[in-house]
């Protein structure tokens, strides 16, 4: 009698423990998501609140996951983001979710510091990756893998000063251009306008031997940045024309400030300029008295008017514990309707969803009050679709620093061209093979 | 020559004991420091603004530092208390195994929680490892074990030499002055450790050399007591003999001296009293007569004591079995006996005579057959007394067979009560002996 009644107070004891237990945990708890972002803009623009896009996304996550707290560190700038990531990979305080600064990618997917999204994208019937522009999200993976989404992208576009071109008489350039198009228009804008003998209307400001390659057609980097194709027959095609270009009867280079001024034809810029700048006030500040629209890149005799684009990723911590309401976050960001309009409302850049951008009014897109443009959400959509992301690896800008150099001095005549690029190659090629 | 070398042993161990103490604080002392140094190096790297600079020459991501340096603590502390385990007295064996299991994968924890920056720890394993196994295939089982053990830091090394943080970069932040101090401390480190390895390798193989010393000493000792217990049993036993024969002297003397010296005084007497008086003669007579039968009770009671101890108390049959018994027990010969029809009315003599035979043929044929198997065989016929011993050892060949001392005083006893012995060899040797119950039966033998 006493033993079963030891035992049923064990019992008893032992239910009461376990539904204590219980809604102790089953209380909804606060979590906490923690994401790593930077105070301005990735693209070199000024922005009015570079926290507003993620905040309005934070506050409707929220909204829809309750007990979920979007949490960030506010005031890193962006030169001081990619150390700031480091410091907090190294103290093992990486925030779940981080914006990815491109040059960075290799490096922390490398570093096994990413996590792999490809499980989460093959178990999640939600996920559409067609949806994707192709060059965004092609910038997210690594050996067939995916580290990160795209949020935002930009491509860079020609600027073209229509008022300058409708002085001389010179049509706008039409999307299909050439190089000797876009040649012909700059030696023919090339000339001193006041007659105090000192050229003072220039053709081009910051075209980059980049830019010419991109054109052409050929592809620089193989085997995921092991190997280099400089000496490839369009590479040399895109110098022959640059030299050309630098070839111009100018007594000195144009400058930023010519730009500004209203006195260079053509300036290539990424597309988030454009949308920054065109708009009241920045149009004050950054071109006075001067109209403006963008054309693609003129394109080489075996290219095509393929554009740069860059593409701001967001990427999951390898350690984040938490790794299902990331991936909620993430999909969120990067593909809810919603929030990738939200991408047009408060950034400076594009979205990276088709349906998005197509979807949008010109005045979204171009901006308000620039009903004179005659391009298309569908123009600029084709833009993104036709991209290509830039080659991004360990050691990439070491090589493009030499690559720099070596063809700087080739186009200014230093380096005598023939077999100029063959050892380019060599060179380049000794120093991917260094790179662990 | 005993204390001394028992004395040496204790300090051996002791001062191996003392070397592992000191080992594993050395190794500890080094991987606190180690761990330290990565972790105040990480650290300051941090503080200093270089962690984007530092990430890029790695090859995979470091722990943080606290963690790092907890885990490196935790895991040394764990290898050490385990050493500990594995040293002390486990039972089971299985325990024992996983104890060194155990062992092993702190020992890869700790080497990986510092970057594989110090890999004198598997030396501490590899002591451990030496420490406790001493069985038939020592050497071949050490050999492959130790093999065994740098494969698995080998390929973990050639696993991680990806994905382990090498050391160069943490001492590639400091001042070039530093950096060298520390690359030379690293490896000082290192070289110590060997130092402390070869240095116990050497006091256990010395540890080792005084046991077996030690132990052959102690058998020497074995050997020498036993030489001496054995001379000591054949004086004791030549002392037996001695006294049993001044024994058996003492009591002729006393006894049958006695007796006939009694009887040959009064038939002395007698010789000169027949003549003069014969009825006085007579009764004298009467008087050595039983002066004689006196002397002759005297003796019989003194044979009696020669009597076997188990024939006192116990009936023939009994005392048979229970010789069968014992023998059989001491010598892991089987031995049957059976008895057919057991002779009523034995007399002592007889009793005697049928036990020292079943003796002496149990010994011959455990000594000179080396037989494994007896059966022996009891019975009585036609006033008869027949006692059968055959066995299954190697036989004799009964021509040349001479009879030794055990035959010969069987045939000598038997003859006394006017029985016979006969041995053949076929299957074995086998032994028959006949001996009549009474006199009639004796005329017809």
């Amino acid at each position: 009698m006493k033993r079963k009644t030891a035992l049923l107070c064990a019992f008893l004891a032992c239910a009461y423990l376990w539904v204590f237990l219980v809604l102790q945990y089953a209380q909804p708890r606060t979590i906490t998501l923690r994401i790593g972002l930077f105070a301005g803009s990735n693209w070199n623009v000024p922005q009015g609140d570079s926290y507003a896009f993620l905040d309005t996304v934070a506050a409707r996550f929220e909204a829809t996951h309750p007990g979920v707290k979007i949490r960030y560190v506010s005031g890193i700038l962006q030169e001081d983001y990619s150390e700031w990531l480091a410091e907090q990979e190294l103290s093992g305080t990486m925030p779940d979710l981080f914006f990815l600064p491109s040059e960075d990618f290799a490096l922390y997917a490398g570093l096994d510091a990413l996590r792999d999204l490809t499980p989460f994208i093959e178990a999640d019937p939600a996920c559409d990756l067609a949806g994707f522009y192709p060059a965004p999200l092609a910038d997210g993976i690594e050996d067939g893998k995916y580290y990160a989404l795209p949020v935002e992208c930009v491509p860079r576009l020609m600027f073209v000063n229509k008022t300058l071109l409708s002085r001389e008489g010179i049509p706008l350039p039409h999307d299909g251009w050439t190089w000797e198009d876009f040649l012909a228009i700059c030696r023919r804008v090339t000339r001193d306008t006041d007659g105090d003998g000192r050229v003072d209307q220039f053709g081009v400001y910051g075209y980059t031997w980049e830019d010419a390659v991109v054109t052409s057609g050929a592809t620089l980097f193989w085997d995921q940045g092991r190997t280099s194709r400089f000496a490839d027959a369009r590479v040399e095609d895109a110098l022959r024309f640059l030299i050309d270009l630098h070839q111009l009867p100018e007594i000195r280079e144009a400058r930023e400030r010519d730009f500004d001024l209203g006195r260079v034809a053509f300036r290539p810029f990424n597309f988030a300029a454009y949308r920054a700048y065109r708009p009241y006030p920045w149009r004050i500040k950054k071109a006075t008295d001067f109209e403006w629209e963008c054309v693609r890149l003129p394109k080489g005799p075996a290219g095509a008017n393929t554009s740069p684009i860059q593409t701001l990723l967001m990427a999951m911590s390898a350690q984040t514990s938490h790794e299902d309401l990331a991936w909620e976050f993430l999909k969120a960001i990067s593909m809810e309707k919603e929030n990738q309009h939200l991408v047009l409302e408060k950034t400076a850049a594009l979205p990276v969803r088709r349906d998005v951008l197509e979807a949008a009014t010109p005045e979204e897109i171009f901006g308000a009050g620039t009903g004179e443009s005659d391009r298309s959400p569908h123009a600029i959509s084709a833009v993104l679709d036709d991209g290509k992301s830039p080659d991004r690896f360990q050691g990439y800008a070491a090589v493009m620093r030499l690559a720099d150099q070596r063809i700087q001095e080739i186009v200014d005549g230093v380096r005598p061209f023939d077999n100029a690029l063959n050892q380019l190659q060599k060179e380049v090629n000794a120093l991917l093979q260094e790179t662990p | 020559m005993k204390l001394p070398s028992l004395f040496a042993r204790e300090t051996g161990t002791d001062r191996l004991a003392r070397l592992h103490a000191l080992f594993i604080i050395y190794n500890g002392a080094v991987v606190l420091l180690l761990a330290g140094f990565l972790s105040i190096t990480q650290m300051k790297i941090i503080e200093t603004r270089n962690a984007r600079a530092f990430l890029s020459h790695l090859p995979s991501l470091p722990l943080p530092p606290l963690e790092g340096f907890c885990l490196a603590a935790l895991s040394f502390a764990a290898l050490a208390l385990l050493s500990r385990l594995y040293r002390s007295e486990l039972p089971a064996p299985l325990l024992r195994y996983a104890c060194l299991a155990l062992e092993i994968a702190a020992c890869v924890l700790t080497m990986r929680s510092l970057s594989l920056a110090y890999d004198g720890i598997v030396l501490l394993v590899v002591v451990d490892l030496m420490h406790r196994y001493s069985g038939r295939h020592q050497v071949i089982l050490l050999a492959a074990a130790m093999l065994g053990l740098y494969a698995i830091f080998g390929y973990n090394l050639a696993l991680s030499s990806r994905s382990i943080v090498p050391f160069d970069a943490y001492v590639a932040y400091y001042a070039p002055w530093a950096r060298s101090l520390f690359s030379s401390l690293h490896h000082g480190f290192t070289s110590l450790n060997l130092v402390f390895f070869v240095l116990y390798l050497v006091l256990f193989v010395r540890q080792k050399h005084q046991e077996k010393e030690r132990i052959a000493s102690l058998n020497r000792q074995l050997a020498e007591a036993n030489e001496r217990l054995r001379a000591y049993a054949v004086e004791a036993e030549h002392l037996a003999e001695t006294r049993e024969r001044n024994r058996l002297a003492r009591e002729i003397h006393d006894t049958l001296g006695h007796a006939l010296t009694g009887i040959a005084a009064g038939i002395d007497a007698v010789s000169i009293l027949i003549d003069i008086a014969p009825a006085k003669a007579k009764s004298q007579l009467a008087v050595i007569k039983d002066t004689a039968m006196r002397g002759l009770k005297d003796v019989r009671r003194s044979v009696k004591k020669l009597r076997p101890d188990d024939l006192e108390h116990l009936s023939l049959r009994q005392a048979i079995e229970q010789m069968v018994a014992s023998f059989s027990s001491s010598t892991g010969m089987t031995v049957d006996f059976s008895v057919l029809t057991y002779p009523p009315h034995l007399r002592q003599d007889q009793e005697e005579v049928l036990y020292r035979v079943v003796q002496e043929g149990l010994t011959n044929a455990q000594r000179h057959g080396r037989a494994t198997h007896v059966s022996i065989a009891l019975g009585m016929e036609l006033g008869t007394i027949f006692l059968c011993i055959s066995d299954n050892g190697r036989g004799a060949d009964t021509e040349k067979l001479t009879p030794g001392f055990g035959l010969r005083h069987m045939e000598e006893r038997l003859a006394l009560l006017k029985g016979r012995v006969r041995y053949w060899s076929d299957q074995g040797f086998t032994l028959e002996v006949l001996l009549p119950a009474n006199e009639e039966a004796s005329k017809f033998l």
